[in-house]
């Protein structure tokens, strides 16, 4: 048998063993009410009834055979004890059913009849997993408001510190989408100021303000899926030697290539998503760091360097402020 | 197809009815729908065994008798059956509204559909997906040893390790497998995507979880407390563009002060001074430690081998 044929043959047992002990439970429930909360067919239903007259136990006689009716569109089974309960959650079903309650659960505002701690706690204690799966997201003040703004379509104003800039600027932006990945909460908006789409991070939203204005939606505008950082051919290229404890750049940025050498130090090649994202990866690696290409990666550290250490010998170049562009 | 079916329900059927572990012959026997010769009858019936563990229902294999040598196949009812669970309809559609809100990386839905068709089914209009969650293939088989108590065994940076794992818990976008160290003889952590060989199981009641375990609070919040130096208490100026999400990171009870212009100093314990100060350069010149001098002065020699 090929495998899509095994595969549909579980769906279907799955089903099967799912709705017998629903309407055990709700003996003379409507073939229509049933079909339509296991989102199937009524043909696909009576297609499974169909079966459970040849189901049952040896010796399969009337007595030992599951015994369907269907009077008035009405549904009732008998001897079927033997699958009067649903069967139990795989690990991985169990998991996923946590896992995703957790998450929406940390999402403000989300749960507010309080419905899904509810079924939390019952699954949990059933499993023996009270307790043992928890989601964190950070926080981000304003992700509640950002969330009401994308579903009424307001224009919002945005004091915006952006971490690849390294500044901080004022920005009109039609709010899309909001989502968290990577434990982080990301807004997917068309940006007046840069003029094009742009994925911001709520925790970097420093104010917020509702124009009061709905924007227009753009129709065939792609939401953003995938990495959240998308190496373009124009971001430069680096390569760099690490001691091996430096492992961590390999886990949390998308590289090239990584390639472990005899003493056990990695060479690794990535695209910079933006000078800023740079010094601050070079700064912290600091002199453990061996700077293979490009030639002008080690003035661009040192220069980085003498702007932090301007700081401390009381001689700061830089002031904090608002920036356009 | 209705065939399979047929004989599928039929074998569990029988499997559960036991009273006694079957041999193979046996179930060919009794269950109609096997070929008639023994190695199509064999490979059916593996064949068999593999969609009902696919569905959820495991066939246990065990000595017949107490003194024999035969083992044969049985369900078991506590196996192959969900515990009472009284999941009001609102509920239901409570946890079918996260498994549409929430996708899990490497998903394609499945499990969440399928196991909310156990609990019950019912399907409400759903939402647009609002929160993607990473995973890593041990996630399940972990979740399940945590829920069993069975102590895990995996190689981790190049060692063997030996845990009792007592809970899961997804942070900053990874997972980890947090519980008792026998080894160490201590509560650990591990990212679970850093495993460096598939985990095995032993069997299950072979610990118990202390009372009132959370995982958030037993996994320790940050790098520059994940160390086993001297605590020392840091205070660092953050400017005002970037004091907002850094007092996301950090909390706002680190506030020390709060300067004109929107500058903060926050009060942070140190125990891993590398990783306090990768946390400070990592705001470039945005920010300036205060003190202690040693703290400062370290930020500052570093900073001096690559000016």
């Amino acid at each position: 048998m090929t495998r899509r044929g095994r595969t549909d043959a579980a769906s279907r047992l799955r089903r099967l063993l799912a709705v017998i002990p629903w309407v055990l439970e709700h003996q003379g429930a409507r073939l229509s009410d049933v079909a339509a909360r296991f989102g199937v067919t009524v043909a696909d239903l009576e297609a499974d009834f169909e079966l459970l007259p040849y189901c049952g136990l040896p010796p399969y006689s009337p007595d030992r055979l599951i015994d369907c009716q269907v009077t008035d569109g009405r549904v009732t089974l008998r001897f079927a004890e033997y699958f009067n309960r649903p069967i139990s959650l795989t690990p991985a079903e169990g998991f996923t059913l946590l896992a995703a309650g957790q998450t929406l659960l940390a999402v403000p505002g989300a749960d507010p009849d309080a419905a899904l701690a509810a079924a939390l706690a019952k699954l949990a204690d059933a499993l023996d997993a009270a307790g043992g799966v928890a989601v964190e997201l950070g926080a981000a003040p304003f992700v509640a408001a950002v969330r009401s703004a994308v579903e009424t379509g307001e224009q919002l104003e945005i004091d915006y510190y952006a971490a690849g800039r390294d500044a901080r600027t004022t920005r009109r932006v039609d709010p899309y989408a909001v989502f968290a990945r990577g434990g982080e909460w990301y807004l997917d908006a068309y940006c007046h100021l840069a003029g094009g789409d742009r994925l911001f991070r709520v925790d970097r939203i420093a104010a917020l303000r509702c124009s009061g204005e709905v924007f227009k939606r753009a129709d065939d505008r792609r939401s953003p899926g995938g990495a959240v950082y998308h190496p373009s051919p124009e971001d430069r290229r680096v390569e760099l030697v690490l001691p091996p404890d430096a492992r961590w750049v390999v886990e949390t940025y998308p590289t090239e290539s990584v390639e472990t050498e005899p003493d056990g130090r990695l060479r690794v090649v990535m695209a910079a998503s933006s000078p800023a994202w740079l010094e601050r990866l070079l700064l912290r690696l600091g002199p453990t760091a061996v700077l293979a290409a490009p030639a002008d990666l080690p003035e661009m550290r040192a220069a980085a360097a003498r702007r932090v250490l301007a700081r401390y010998q009381g001689r700061s170049e830089t002031v904090p402020g608002s920036v356009s562009g | 197809m209705s065939d399979r079916l047929e004989r599928l329900t039929n074998l569990i059927a029988v499997l559960l009815e036991g009273p006694k572990p079957l041999l193979l012959e046996e179930i060919v026997e009794k269950v109609p729908g096997y070929p008639p010769d023994r190695e199509s009858s064999r490979r059916q019936f593996e064949r068999d065994k593999a969609t009902l563990r696919e569905v959820g229902i495991p066939v246990s294999l065990e000595a017949v008798h107490a003194f024999d040598q035969e083992i044969g196949y049985r369900i078991h009812r506590k196996d192959y059956q969900l515990p009472p669970i009284d999941l009001t309809d609102e509920e239901r559609l409570a946890l079918h509204l996260a498994v549409t809100a929430v996708r899990l990386e490497g998903d394609d839905g499945g499990p969440g559909k399928a196991a909310l068709q156990k609990l019950g089914a019912l399907e409400g209009t759903g939402t647009s997906p609002l929160a993607a969650l990473r995973s890593v293939p041990a996630m399940p088989f972990l979740f399940d040893a945590m829920r069993r108590r069975s102590p895990v065994s995996f190689a981790y940076r190049g060692e063997i390790r030996h845990l009792h794992p007592y809970g899961l818990l997804s942070r900053g976008g990874h997972w980890y497998v947090i519980g008792w160290d026998e080894d160490r003889e201590d509560l650990r952590s591990f990212r679970a995507d850093r495993l460096e060989s598939v985990p095995e199981a032993g069997p299950p009641n072979g610990f118990e979880r202390p009372a009132g375990f959370d995982p958030r609070s037993t996994l320790r919040q940050h790098p520059w407390r994940f160390g086993d130096e001297e605590p020392v208490e840091a205070q660092l100026l953050v400017d005002a563009d970037q004091a907002p999400w850094v007092l996301d990171e950090v909390g706002e009870e680190a506030v020390v002060e709060r300067r004109d212009g929107g500058s903060v100093v926050i009060g942070l314990t140190v125990t891993n001074r590398a990783a306090f100060r990768s946390f400070v350069l990592g705001l470039l010149d945005h920010a300036e430690v205060l003190g202690p001098p040693e703290l400062r002065a370290d930020v500052v020699s570093w900073l001096e081998t690559v000016a």
